[in-house]
């Protein structure tokens, strides 16, 4: 639907339209595009705009006053609130319920599209105009475009709006930017629909058994398969959004590098999700001091930020801990493990890494306790049920996109791509021109047959 | 001569020494490092591939989006056997609770044209990552379709229920059980490595301990000792005339009776191409199942009529052959109650109580009894007892059970 209505007729009006109006098209194709799947909260994401526009202004009114920073305030806790409310609210009703024992009504409320997302690249205009990085935006247009902006308004990457001031009123079209977009819109799509939707279904059913009876084989095969399934949606989403973005002429920060080649922690949170990790380093870990204020201010404060990457998921304990879980383990990695890391071979930090990021999907996936604390005991099975027939079965059924999975998580397709690019045989530049033209409209064709085939489609960072 | 590197639209990088010469490019070449080709030139062929690239792709989406437009709607897929989506109707309420979105989305893809084609497509790739079962059906070795049965969803509570009612036609009727296990039990060599199935030998041994050894025929004993040979058809779910035969010989054994001298190397051929039910479930390229049937079963005449209506003098329908459900021609697809009258008048008289796995052997029982009567308790919604009763010569009847174990866990029930 989107690949086959939306983008054809957005991209045909995009550049037929001239100059300014691009912004135009740009912002109202954005609206559709989001009312299409959250028709009653775009008035809220609108109401965002507004207000963090006008905030945006009078900031720049009234720049080295202390009217500025009522203004920046307003701004932040007006976006905090919006989020909280929308996000939070039954988790702390029902926190308070489970604490005291009172019967409190749930809202319900159904959570807005991209809410955390579009808060987030709000908040980084009026923080970044009251800092002086970024100049005051004056047209609501552009600023809308900002913020609305379809590639990158449901999933990521959360744009900063220095990065792409200059873009919003000054872009270069190119054919050859936009068949790197394209290129980099197919990756993406065929990461999402043709790798973490079908290892997505292994997961799927695995999650269906009871875990009391499956084999540590199949739990372990179990969270791999999210794991990859995460990754590969994830990213595949940035993928399509930066690729999307190139196609107009905008540059998006990466989003992730290869995280599962990491061999520490702290090396993975510079790889996955890089733009959110920046967003907190950014308006949080640095104006708290960052590590400029002493070895147990750092890991406070490495803490403190911990604690909101992890709630930022999801309003539930288990995404607190999977926050908590990291920070742990930032903190022992700043405190000693890292020095210990570094002399180790490379190898080990990896297994490491594999280990720590798979326990925290663990945590992350399965939200309850009960589920959880079933399907670690089942993880550590070795002694009662190692591996049973089942476990083969799937394996079996598996282990081809397993292997796909894994090389295509590693930066070597990548390299031998950029190779054939570079490379200075006949044969070898040959190849990459035929695989150029060639690979990406036969991906889309697979692409297409997936999608046509399935209608289960699944995103999981959803639910922001 | 132009290298074969800048043949391709590339600046010669003038990297290439050979013996401070860059001896493969030609006149367009450089030694102290120049492009070979002008920078304009580099820039033309950049834009050329990426201008391909894009193209190919944009291609693509556009010829798709505009087919979508020219094709109509179709109202029901035959491939998947279902009615398909049709543009959802836009209303105030629709709009704002996000159904008519997910509607339309829904019809965009049910509608998608050349969707036969891109499941079809989306198959083959899963086979090609060795999944081993689409849509229930385990894609077993040597060309066998095998229907796929998962032990959780046959609980101990089912299985006691459906043996109860059994035990009582034992008990009151002395019927002969006659429980036929399904192909994912017998063909294990081909399935595929450690699928899952639900075994049911345990089921039959059980079955078998309750009834009684005189009651129960052993058609697993019978249909092991013969897996090597065609006794399942590839594309369907049910069991070759081959398979019904050494059923009927279990059948012999256990009745104490002298099988009829069927001959194996004389079946008569209905046909061919018989795709079955398993083939529409995974709509893969197959060669067609070969029919065979008893023709010796008539080989003096009988009268068959259905529902208490129509009387024919055949076992076997061939206006079925035409059409998709090919093993209707057993029998005259389904029934809900049957009378065949032989032409071996010994004075005995048959009760079935069946479904379809009973429809191609039965005709093997002809030479065993003047008269049969067969029901099948989907579509009979009388008493079964009053029924029975009714239909029991003075001389008294043989009653016998004959279902496949999956059909009988799923649907054996009468009201009695």
């Amino acid at each position: 639907m989107f690949l086959f209505r939306f983008l054809p007729i957005f991209f045909l009006i995009y550049f037929l339209v001239p100059g300014r109006g691009k912004n135009v098209i740009l912002f109202l194709g954005s609206l559709i595009f989001y009312a299409w799947g959250e028709p009653v909260y775009i008035v809220l994401m609108l109401f965002s705009t507004v207000v963090d526009y006008v905030n945006g202004r009078l900031i720049g009114r009234f720049r080295g006053r202390a009217q500025a920073k009522f203004f920046l305030v307003l701004s932040v806790v007006i976006n905090l609130f919006i989020l909280c409310f929308f996000k939070y609210a039954d988790f702390l009703i029902q926190t308070v319920i489970n604490l005291t024992g009172a019967s409190l009504p749930l809202l319900n409320l159904p959570l807005p599209i991209g809410i955390s997302f579009y808060t987030f690249q709000t908040m980084s205009y009026t923080i970044d105009v009251y800092r002086g990085k970024a100049k005051m935006q004056k047209s609501i247009l552009d600023f809308g475009v900002y913020v609305t902006m379809f590639p990158q308004l449901i999933a990521g990457p959360i744009v900063k709006y220095s990065s792409v001031e200059e873009n919003l009123h000054n872009r270069k079209i190119d054919m050859v930017g936009i068949s790197r977009g394209v290129k980099r819109f197919v990756a993406g799509l065929a990461k999402k629909a043709l790798l973490a939707n079908t290892i997505g279904e292994l997961w799927a059913m695995i999650t269906a058994m009871e875990f009391g009876s499956i084999s540590a084989f199949t739990a372990w095969m179990g969270i791999f398969a999210f794991a990859f399934q995460i990754y590969f949606d994830f990213s595949g989403y940035s993928d399509m959004a930066i690729g999307l973005g190139e196609i107009m002429g905008f540059h998006f920060p990466e989003n992730f590098n290869y995280p599962y080649i990491a061999s520490s922690i702290t090396e993975f949170w510079r790889r996955w999700h890089i733009s959110l990790g920046s967003w907190f380093r950014e308006y949080v870990y640095i104006p708290l001091g960052g590590n400029r204020k002493g070895v147990l201010r750092q890991l406070l404060n490495i803490l403190i930020v911990w604690t909101l990457t992890g709630i930022w998921h999801g309003a539930g304990w288990n995404f607190l801990f999977w926050g908590l879980w990291f920070a742990f383990l930032l903190m022992i990695e700043k405190l000693f493990l890292g020095k210990v890391l570094n002399r180790l071979p490379k190898g080990i930090g990896i297994l490491y890494n594999a280990a720590a990021v798979l326990f925290g999907w663990v945590l992350f996936a399965l939200e309850t306790p009960v589920e959880i604390g079933g399907y670690l005991r089942a993880m550590f099975r070795f002694g009662s049920n190692l591996i049973d027939s089942q476990g083969l079965y799937l394996f079996g059924e598996y282990f081809i996109l397993f292997a796909i999975a894994l090389i295509a998580s590693t930066p070597l397709p990548g390299r031998i791509i950029g190779r054939l690019e570079k490379s200075e045989t006949g044969w070898g530049i040959a190849l990459y021109r035929l695989g150029e033209k060639v690979v990406p409209a036969l991906l889309l064709l697979l692409c297409t047959a997936v999608i046509v085939d399935a209608t289960f489609n699944p995103f999981l960072y959803f639910r922001f | 001569m132009t290298c074969s590197y800048a043949l391709y639209g590339n600046a010669c990088r003038g990297r290439r020494q050979t013996s401070g010469k860059f001896a493969k490019c030609g006149d367009k070449v450089f030694k102290d490092g120049s492009q070979g080709l002008s920078r304009r030139e580099v820039a033309m062929g950049e834009k050329k591939n990426a201008l391909f690239t894009t193209a190919v792709v944009a291609a693509i989406i556009l010829i798709f989006t505009v087919a979508d437009f020219f094709r109509g709607d179709r109202l029901y897929s035959e491939t998947e056997n279902r009615l398909l989506a049709v543009r959802p109707v836009a209303s105030r309420e629709s709009i704002f609770s996000g159904e008519f979105a997910k509607d339309y989305e829904t019809y965009v893809t049910d509608q998608f044209v050349g969707r036969d084609k891109w499941i079809g497509i989306k198959t083959r790739m899963d086979i090609l990552l060795q999944k081993k079962e689409i849509n229930g059906v385990y894609l077993g070795s040597d060309g066998y379709l095998i229907e796929q049965h998962l032990p959780e969803d046959y609980s101990e509570l089912l299985v006691a229920k459906r043996t109860a009612l059994l035990q009582k036609l034992v008990e009151q009727w002395d019927a002969t059980v006659m429980l036929v296990p399904t192909a994912d039990n017998i063909l294990t060599d081909k399935m595929p490595a450690n699928a899952p199935y639900y075994d049911q030998a345990e089921l039959l041994e059980m079955i078998a301990e309750q009834v009684g050894d005189s009651h129960y025929v052993d058609v697993y004993g019978s249909l092991r000792a013969h897996a090597e040979e065609e006794i399942y058809y590839r594309t369907d779910h049910h069991w070759t005339s081959l398979g019904a035969y050494y059923g009927y010989l279990a059948w012999a054994e256990n009745r104490g009776e002298d099988p009829f001298a069927y001959r194996l190397n004389a079946m008569a051929v209905a046909s061919e191409d018989f795709l079955g039910t398993l083939h529409s479930k995974t709509n893969l390229d197959r060669k067609g199942d070969t029919i065979r049937y008893f023709a010796s079963t008539e080989k003096r005449p009988i009268t068959v009529t259905y529902d208490f209506q129509r009387e024919t003098d055949t076992f076997y329908e061939e206006s079925y052959l035409e059409t998709k459900n090919q093993y209707g021609f057993f029998l005259d697809d389904n029934h809900a109650f049957i009378q065949i009258d032989t032409s071996y008048r010994n004075g005995k008289t048959l009760f079935v109580i069946k479904d379809s796995y009973a429809n191609s052997m039965i005709p093997l029982l002809t030479p065993h009894y003047q008269r049969i009567y067969v029901v099948d308790l989907r579509y009979y919604n009388g008493r079964l007892s009053a029924l029975m009763k009714q239909m029991e010569p003075e001389e008294g009847m043989d009653v016998l059970v004959l279902y496949n174990c999956i059909h009988f866990l799923e649907e054996f029930s009468y009201t009695e």
